[in-house]
């Protein structure tokens, strides 16, 4: 009787198992198109409806229940991973919150260009400034307080009118009026835009001096801030009410795009987005023809670890993502998959991701050797290797400044005047050393040293997930624990974390992980800015800089030069000695040089992707951004 | 209680579950005696080293040279440097690029080389070749150049006042070196994990952690379980009303998803372990409730009971002397199943990110975590994951074996 009651249990296990894996393996095609549905409606009432139907959203494939992968023709789709998590909100790109990835994105190294398009288009692998809605030329005045520039001819929106100056006017005006994206972030450095014919006059916003605030900024605008059709914004704006907050939360369905792409479907299982054959930028003045793959399809994997089996399985062509030992593919696996560089770092570092010191903490506020003597401990080779599988260079091949490993930055600043101040990390006994010097030292004996009578108790703080910055963030803590200094980790929700750094007057958290601007034509500048500035201290929900709530006058001051500093040689000592305040008051540190422009691709159906030695200099931005869109006019399949 | 032991040992169940448990807590204790230290020192640099002998390779270039003649060892190296697919692909390569291979041996190694390093040319571009190819026989052209390398490895060393490379002894490819020779040999038997972690040293000290927890939580579970469950059954009436009704309440609550709640709640820099045993005990004292419940209630009429109740026995008592002996026996077994889950249940948690703080304790199910974090199970690094869940595995089967061989003493139904 037992034995057969165990020979059931078994069986009804592996019947159990079984059924788990057939669940695992076909998404859940069937209630799909009624996900669809509960997502439209509840971003925005009735009218979100009618155009969702109208789309070529009849042939959806999930609708069909058959398996989703194959539906779609392989050899037309380029599929990628690594940027859409979750279902999308909406299309409008006036909005906010859209968690529109593939369409409505900037991305580290210009805007997506895949349905809406900006004005020019930034490639950092040579600093160049192209052409996309609007003529190359674009020309400033002597003193830089104006800007012009010309519309394309063969530019035209999807309903086949031309793209015009008031286009781009209507677009700016409307932005500001109701602060989305663009309007905040430009704000303060651009006054008006001017539209006659064809020709677009950008003023500069001007200081008490008469003097533009930023022109840098002006050329961020160029290549960051994607252009809507004015009639659309009308057509908007008269649904709306002209209410701002109704107008930043329509899921703007019926929108006009200018991009070679729009959208085919979308659900939370994928987003679609299908080829524009009419597109403009066939005309011989642009492109000369039409991207290759007809569809742009982005699974929504659960995380980095399933996007990851996704890209190994010839499911994904291009991923975005941190792949720990990525090398290990080829060598290993002996799977068809490269990256930009073949060797270490994979990619092109333009960003540091760096642990900031919360200034609202009056035991870091007050002790600059506290802040340094950490940053001194930590043992940034061990993170390099282990942490991020050495995908950077170590802080011996790149001395630690504000600038981005890249030549032209790294040309910016002095070396030799601040060599001394420079540190590689794993200096224990020298920042003791400086603790011990300050006074701050173990009274009581239990191991760690008091502050004002006051043991030191910190926290180091990142996202839960993200797990180089995890694994960081441990090494953080067990520098603290080699010099006495109690540090703990601490992993919330994202979502939780995002409120909490993000808010001026915080004290949860003492050393906490976000990443500085990467490429964009006013960089370093805006990271400098991120690091030093006072334009963000008590700023409420600021994702802009400054999340340390650092104070310093001097380097402020410092600061606000930059950008009307056009001598070279005056512009290098400007930036010198804000290294130098820098690395003296470590108001934060870098962890590591993050490759933010890398994308790692499987050719087992695609192939002729950017690569470092081909010679093309088109950027490795996930052949979507900026200029690296140009990588999907190049594609080939392999044969 | 001698027979009583006498009897649990003659349990082959039992033994056998004993002997593994006794076995892991023996490890537990001789290994960190064998190799002391921190067991979450990063002693490696890079992820995920392989288990095996680590020879400085510093100290055997200065270690003494004993010369060798083995005839297999040339071939040894060209299987490593050149294997059979590598041969395939050369071949492949040449065809792609159009050379005439019509009187080519794959076997013969020099001439395929030879007629290799006559054609291949890193800027020669074959259309429609993908990056992955190309860079694969990039690789290859490097260890075919590495295999074609002189007999000869020169040591040598900067002179400090020149600043030149001066020659300071040569490697040649028949020295060996005996390992015992060389000054600094780590043995790793399963290798690091993602933070250069000693995988062994850390799961030792991990197994001591997630047995702490999983002692606690079946301790916290049975001792709240046990009292309920007495009081519940002797008591009766509206006592027993009401436990019961507390008692259904928490388990139609999945005990799991109350778990995740409320270790969600807690802030992560006060999930020590022991908070962590504390919380799964918490959560998993509804069976133990109900069945002494009903155990005490068939014992609650019995005549020695009753004979307490007469000679005004306090309630205290006649529970401590009259019923919990009775039910002794199950409450160990109990016991020994809430410890078990418990030890599941932190490995669960950890997986899931909400078990305790990292940095001061290694737990099995922390381990775990952090090889998923790093991609171990699809990697390769099987040592990573592999022996935690095998310990995890073993700690629960003794465990459940141990109760298995109880069961079968004390439970005259099942007795042989």
């Amino acid at each position: 009787m037992k034995k057969l009651t165990a020979m059931l249990l078994v069986a009804a296990m592996t019947i159990g198992l079984v059924a788990c894996g057939n669940n695992a393996g076909t998404p859940d095609s069937g209630n799909a198109p009624a996900q669809d549905a509960g997502t439209e409606t509840s971003g925005g009432g009735a009218e979100a409806e009618a155009p969702a139907a109208e789309e070529p959203a009849a042939e959806e494939p999930a609708a069909s229940g058959t398996d989703d992968v194959n539906v779609l023709p392989r050899e037309e789709t380029l599929y990628f991973a690594g940027q859409q998590w979750g279902a999308v909100n909406s299309w409008n790109i006036m909005g906010t919150n859209q968690n529109n990835a593939m369409a409505i994105a900037g991305g580290p190294s210009g805007y997506r260009t895949l349905m809406f398009e900006t004005l020019y288009m930034y490639n950092f692998m040579n600093g160049e400034i192209m052409g996309l809605l609007a003529n190359d030329d674009y020309a400033w005045n002597d003193d830089m307080t104006q800007m012009t520039l010309t519309i394309k001819d063969a530019a035209k929106w999807s309903d086949g009118t031309p793209v015009t100056a008031e286009d781009v006017k209507r677009t700016w005006d409307v932005s500001v009026e109701i602060a989305n994206g663009t309007g905040s972030t430009y704000g303060s450095y651009i006054d008006t835009i001017e539209a006659d014919g064809n020709t677009v006059t950008i003023n500069a916003k001007l200081n008490d001096a008469g003097q533009p605030v930023n022109p840098l900024k002006i050329l961020d605008f160029l290549t960051g801030a994607p252009i809507a059709q004015a009639a659309w914004i009308d057509t908007l704006s008269d649904r709306c009410g002209g209410d701002a907050t109704a107008m930043l939360n329509d899921p703007g369905d019926d929108v006009v795009w200018s991009g070679p792409y729009t959208k085919y479907f979308s659900d939370d299982q994928r987003v679609v987005l299908s080829r524009d054959d009419n597109y403009w930028g066939q005309d011989a003045s642009m492109w000369g023809s039409l991207p290759v793959p007809k569809y742009i399809a982005h699974t929504i994997y659960a995380d980095n670890a399933a996007s990851e089996v996704g890209l190994k399985n010839g499911e994904v062509d291009v991923a975005q993502l941190f792949i720990a030992n990525v090398q290990d593919l080829w060598l290993k696996d002996g799977l068809p998959i490269s990256t930009y560089y073949e060797e270490a770092p994979y990619g092109v570092c333009l960003t540091m991701p760096t642990a900031w010191y919360n200034m609202n903490m009056p035991v870091l506020a007050e002790n600059a050797a506290l802040r340094k003597a950490i940053a001194m401990a930590v043992d940034y080779d061990h993170i390099i290797s282990a942490a991020m599988t050495n995908q950077s260079p170590t802080f011996k091949d790149v001395p630690r400044s504000l600038m981005n490993p890249t030549d032209g930055e790294q040309a910016l600043y002095n070396k030799s005047e601040v060599a001394d101040l420079q540190w590689e990390g794993n200096d224990i006994e020298g920042a003791k050393a400086l603790l011990d010097e300050a006074g701050i030292v173990d009274n009581d004996g239990d191991g760690y040293r008091e502050w004002n009578g006051e043991k030191i108790s910190l926290n180091a703080v990142c996202p839960n997930g993200w797990s180089d910055w995890q694994a960081s963030m441990v090494d953080v803590a067990a520098a603290g624990e080699a010099i006495g200094v109690e540090i703990t980790t601490l992993y919330p929700e994202y979502d939780i974390y995002q409120t909490v750094f993000t808010d001026p007057n915080q004290t949860e958290y003492a050393i906490f992980m976000w990443s500085p601007e990467a490429a964009s034509p006013s960089n370093p500048w805006t990271r400098v800015n991120q690091f030093l500035g006072m334009d963000y201290v008590g700023v409420q929900n600021n994702w802009s800089g400054n999340w340390g709530q650092y104070k310093n006058e001097e380097a402020d001051a410092l600061i606000k030069q930059i950008p009307l500093t056009t001598d070279e040689a005056e512009l290098k000592d400007l930036y010198t000695q804000l290294v130098e305040i820098y690395l003296t008051e470590v108001p934060s540190f870098s962890l590591m040089y993050r490759p933010s422009v890398f994308h790692t691709v499987n050719e087992s159906v695609w192939t002729n992707y950017p690569s470092g030695d081909d010679g093309r200099n088109i950027p490795p931005a996930d052949c979507t951004d900026g200029y690296g869109i140009a990588a999907l006019y190049e594609l080939e399949l392999v044969q | 209680m001698k027979n009583t032991l006498r009897q649990v040992f003659h349990s082959p169940k039992f033994v056998g579950g004993f002997v593994i448990f006794v076995a892991i807590l023996l490890l537990m204790i001789i290994y960190p005696l064998i190799n002391p230290g921190d067991p979450l020192e990063m002693i490696g640099i890079n992820t995920f080293a392989k288990p095996g002998t680590y020879v400085s390779l510093y100290d055997a270039t200065k270690a003494k040279y004993e010369p060798m003649r083995l005839t297999d060892a040339e071939d040894k190296r060209l299987d490593a440097y050149l294997s059979a697919e590598d041969r395939v692909a050369m071949v492949e390569w040449f065809g792609l690029a159009g050379i005439d291979i019509s009187n080519l041996d794959i076997e013969d190694t020099d001439a395929l080389m030879d007629l290799w390093n006559d054609n291949y040319d890193p800027a020669f571009k074959i259309k429609g070749m993908t990056k992955a190819k190309v860079n694969y026989f990039r690789r290859l052209n490097n260890s075919i150049q590495q295999l074609q390398s002189a007999d000869v490895i020169v040591l040598a060393d900067t002179n400090e006042e020149t600043g030149e490379l001066e020659e300071t002894g040569q490697v040649n490819k028949n020295d060996y070196v005996n390992v015992n020779s060389v000054v600094n040999v780590k043995f790793l038997p399963l290798g690091t994990d993602n933070f250069g972690r000693d995988v062994l040293k850390e799961l030792v000290s991990a197994i001591g952690t997630s047995m702490l927890i999983g002692l606690l939580a079946g301790s916290v579970a049975t001792l709240i379980g046990l009292t309920l469950g007495l009081l519940s059954g002797y008591v009766g009436g509206v006592v027993d009303d009401i436990i019961m009704f507390i008692t259904n309440v928490f388990t139609v609550i999945p005990s799991f998803v109350l778990l995740i709640l409320i270790t969600y709640s807690i802030s992560q820099d006060q999930r020590g372990a022991a908070v962590v045993g504390g919380v799964i005990g918490l959560t998993s004292w509804t069976w133990t409730t109900r069945s002494v419940r009903s155990q005490v209630i068939s014992l609650r009429n019995r005549d020695h009971v009753n004979l307490s109740k007469l000679s005004g026995h306090s309630l205290v008592r006649i529970v401590l002397t009259d019923i919990l002996p009775y039910i002794a026996s199950y409450v160990v077994m109990a016991f020994i199943l809430q410890v078990s889950s418990g030890i599941l249940a932190e490995a669960q948690l950890s997986m899931l990110g909400l078990g305790p703080k990292m940095t001061e304790v290694p737990t099995l199910g922390l381990m775990m975590n952090w090889a998923m974090l790093y991609s171990a199970h699809t990697n390769g690094s099987w040592w990573a994951y592999f022996p935690v869940i095998l310990t995890i595995a073993l700690i629960s089967f003794s465990l459940n074996l141990m109760n298995t061989g109880l069961d079968q003493v004390f439970n005259p139904t099942l007795r042989d």
